[in-house]
């Protein structure tokens, strides 16, 4: 075995899961027919319970874009994609010498995350169920 | 979190494969051999990206299986220095706190790594277990299992794989009474620093 390219490029989560998706991985009832194995689920599992797993690859691009005024290691923009802060503490972990390259900016940095990412649906529901609740009883 | 790496190898195709197409008989040979496996300094192997290329085919004298060489990607798992992951708590011990991310359980985030100023209790709910607790401003905020816990990857390292502990695979009962299985891929993580530890505490 040789190993030709050590790295041949990163991939954000939502990557991975749309590969293992592809292939067949889903929730439960499908797991005994699906081409995929028994190792490739575990993944798929704890995929699914990151923010990944309501990204698409149209809102990444965005978001790349978007990063650019913010001058931001490739890493780091890993990072955010994959955890998908929601808050500055959470961006200062990320984030090397977060003080001296953002100053001001993080409250910016972290308004343009909470629009473009969506959120992991456990956090979202609360406020999608108020705001349809509110919609019904006005029409 | 997750990479390509391209590799090249030579890969025996067993006679019972013959009459199945051949792109599905070798990726079901990739599969067995490096699904779930570590490759050291690659990471663990989660899943074959793509074949890029099948040569070969040859018959050497003597054998029956042909053997191709096959060039192919495959993601692994290597988290990088630095990266922020969220994991479960698997155990809790004296000598820090062990986290799973379902597919992969070495990780581990001793003592001194985790979020100072801390004090251990012995566990309510696990009779021998111990529970650590971070002190802030007053107020104690224990580490328990109820939901994710942040941390930053410290190290990666990958052990070599021990020549002289049971030279028996099978004997597994004696191999746990003693020490923990083999880990060939062990990651180190910390949790002091803002924004990390059990999401609770930030959000």
């Amino acid at each position: 075995m040789k190993i030709l390219e050590h790295n041949a490029g990163a991939l954000t989560n939502f990557e991975v899961l749309d590969l293992l998706k592809s292939r067949g991985a889903g929730k439960d009832p499908t797991r005994v027919i699906a081409s995929v194995s028994a190792s490739e689920f575990k993944v798929f599992d704890y995929l699914e319970q990151t923010p990944a797993c309501n990204q698409t690859r149209d809102i990444i691009h965005k978001f790349v874009d978007e990063c650019k005024k913010f001058d931001l290691a490739k890493a780091e923009i890993l990072n955010v994609v994959n955890m998908r802060p929601s808050s500055a503490v959470e961006v200062y972990t990320i984030i090397e010498e977060c003080d001296t390259r953002m100053e001001e900016k993080i409250d910016d940095f972290v308004e343009m995350i909470l629009q473009v990412l969506p959120a992991h649906p456990s956090q979202a529901e609360p406020n999608e169920e108020s705001g349809e609740g509110k919609e019904e009883t006005v029409q | 979190m997750f990479f390509l790496s391209e590799i090249e190898h030579t890969l025996r195709l067993p006679p019972y494969l013959l009459n199945r197409p051949l792109n599905e008989a070798i990726k079901g040979e990739l599969d067995s051999l490096f699904l779930d496996k570590v490759i050291e300094k690659l990471g663990l192997c989660v899943s074959v990206y793509d074949i890029r290329s099948i040569d070969g085919g040859f018959i050497f004298p003597g054998d029956g299986a042909s053997t191709y060489t096959v060039r192919f990607r495959l993601v692994m798992f290597r988290p990088f220095v630095g990266e922020v992951i969220s994991a479960r708590l698997k155990e809790s011990s004296k000598d820090g706190l062990r986290l799973s991310l379902g597919f992969f359980d070495d990780i581990y985030v001793p003592v001194p790594l985790l979020a100072s100023p801390n004090h251990s209790e012995p566990d309510p709910e696990h009779k021998n277990g111990i529970r650590w607790v971070w002190e802030y401003e007053g107020e104690n905020y224990p580490i328990d299992g109820t939901d994710e816990i942040r941390f930053r990857v410290h190290n990666v390292s990958y052990p070599p794989v021990p020549l002289e502990q049971g030279k028996d695979s099978d004997e597994k009962e004696s191999e746990q009474k003693d020490s923990k299985p083999f880990a060939p891929m062990v990651v180190t993580g910390s949790l002091d620093a803002d924004g990390l530890g059990p999401i609770s505490w930030w959000v």
